[in-house]
């Protein structure tokens, strides 16, 4: 095998402060099978062009913050082996659907707003009181929500939400799939509540069951089944409201 | 910031990965199911109109253009039925403890067994 | 954000997909294909046949109930549809043809199967 193989990264460059337009650069990185887009990204960071900006830390899909688009499709890039595109060369952007700050990093605000919309934390009342001890939980109680609270917030799931990108009420899938992991949590009294933001505008009824945030989520969620079982929820909880307009909001869970 | 890159989605965006095009093609489904009921209401209302009326309109139906378009209604129907199904256990998990129901089985218990049980049931009913 | 109608119309939408994913691809073979096959003779006696079973009582409720969900599941989907197409500001003028329509459908389908 020749030593000097090698690839070729067309990433997005978008600096704010000389950039009024996005543009690509090519470089051009060894290729090793061993190296994933990540490694090929910091490669040129650190030999090639200390301007280029991205965010990344575990470097082993726990972390949540090296989500990119490649090849159009949205992927941890410490998870996309440059093998799977060698030698075509492979195209890097930012994550769709979420403003750009530079470079390859986008914007987080819209998304914190959102995951915090949804109360994701145990709500009840008692919440400090450890008289009682524990609030235990069986093990068919953790498997009622278990799968939906693996959740990295890595936020491919926007990417590939093409509501998420028109429709700005829309908490969208990672945010409804934490509150819906927080209304199957047996311990928790807070579904009201919560049931109360979903059930606004197009919080939830915005998506239309496209399915691809659950095609794309690298720790196998799937919010779209989530989303798709917190409306029947969020349907029996307006049906119920609707048939006793008062008081409706004291019976949570 | 003021400086933030707003990237607009465009409006073709369904044509951007694969599982967009068979979303796409799901929800059309809407508009043949639709036009296929309005034929039936029409159908209905033939026989409401006596028997001549009714040979009349199964005549009608019985020429190709018709077939072609029952053809796509019917294409367009299973599509929903085979999509709604693959749904259903997405939307609808069966616990069993610990567990769930396999999404496979659980699609032919809540899905294409009583899809097969119904259709059984009216094309006997209407053959027999 | 004000409280949204969205729950009753998919409530509807989701009755309804069950409704049609169950019995219009049998309907569409009955209607589109078994009705008007053959030669006159053995169409006139499967219409006879079709018109006895759809003049039984609890057959016509089965009816009306799947033609009526069903409408109301493709005027949600086809609303919702426009509006991931760009059609998303007009999502409240979208209801009047959408679920207008699908309860034209639905009075029109009572109309019949009453008279019938």
């Amino acid at each position: 095998m020749p030593a000097e193989q090698t690839m070729t990264l067309e990433i997005f460059r978008y600096h704010p402060e000389t950039d009024s337009e996005p543009r690509f650069q090519a470089y051009e990185v060894p290729y090793d099978e061993d190296w994933v887009v990540l490694d090929a990204i910091n490669w040129i960071k650190d030999h090639v062009d200390g301007t280029l900006t991205h965010r990344w830390s575990c470097r082993m899909g726990v972390c949540g913050s090296c989500g990119m688009m490649v090849n159009g499709d949205p992927k941890l890039t410490c998870a996309a082996f440059l093998k799977d595109y060698y030698p075509r060369p492979v195209k890097v952007e930012p994550l769709v659907n979420f403003p750009v700050e530079r470079d390859l990093v986008v914007s987080l605000d819209g998304f914190m707003e959102k995951l915090e919309a949804v109360k994701p934390y145990i709500i009840r009342d008692d919440v400090n009181d450890t008289s009682g001890g524990e609030y235990l939980q069986s093990p068919a109680e953790l498997a009622r929500y278990k799968q939906y609270s693996m959740c990295i917030n890595c936020m491919l799931c926007y990417a590939a939400c093409p509501v998420a990108g028109h429709e700005d009420e829309f908490l969208g899938p990672a945010a409804l799939a934490l509150g819906h992991r927080y209304n199957r949590d047996s311990r928790d009294r807070g579904r009201a509540e919560r049931l109360d933001v979903m059930l606004a505008g197009e919080a939830i009824w915005g998506c239309t069951f496209v399915g691809e945030c659950t095609a794309v989520c690298p720790k196998h969620v799937d919010p779209a089944g989530a989303i798709q079982q917190a409306k029947a929820v969020a349907a029996q909880e307006y049906f119920r409201r609707f048939a006793m307009p008062r008081g409706a909001k004291d019976a949570g869970a | 910031m003021s400086g933030r890159l707003h990237r607009p989605q465009r409006w073709a965006w369904f044509l951007e990965r694969p599982g967009y095009l068979l979303f796409m093609a799901r929800e059309l489904t809407g508009f043949f199911v639709a036009g296929y009921l309005v034929v039936l209401l029409v159908t209905l209302g033939r026989l409401g109109g006596g028997e001549t009326a009714f040979a009349e309109w199964l005549q009608t139906l019985s020429t190709p253009g018709w077939t072609v378009a029952h053809a796509v209604a019917l294409a367009a129907s299973v599509w929903h039925s085979v999509t709604w199904f693959a749904a259903v256990p997405q939307a609808m998990p069966i616990q069993l403890g610990e567990k769930r129901l396999p999404a496979p089985l659980a699609a032919v218990v809540m899905g294409y067994g009583p899809w097969l049980t119904v259709t059984t049931i009216i094309v006997w009913g209407v053959l027999r | 954000m004000k409280r949204s109608s969205e729950a009753f119309w998919w409530a509807l939408f989701s009755a309804g997909g069950v409704m049609a994913a169950l019995f219009v691809p049998a309907f569409v073979i009955v209607t589109g294909f078994l009705l008007p096959s053959g030669d006159a003779a053995a169409a006139a006696e499967r219409a006879a046949g079709f018109a006895g079973v759809v003049g039984r009582w609890p057959v016509r409720v089965v009816l009306f109930g799947v033609i009526a969900l069903s409408f109301f599941h493709c005027g949600h989907r086809i609303r919702h549809t426009l509006m991931d197409l760009g059609l998303r500001r007009f999502s409240g003028p979208l209801k009047l043809p959408c679920y207008g329509g699908a309860l034209a459908g639905t009075v029109w389908a009572a109309m019949l199967l009453w008279a019938l």
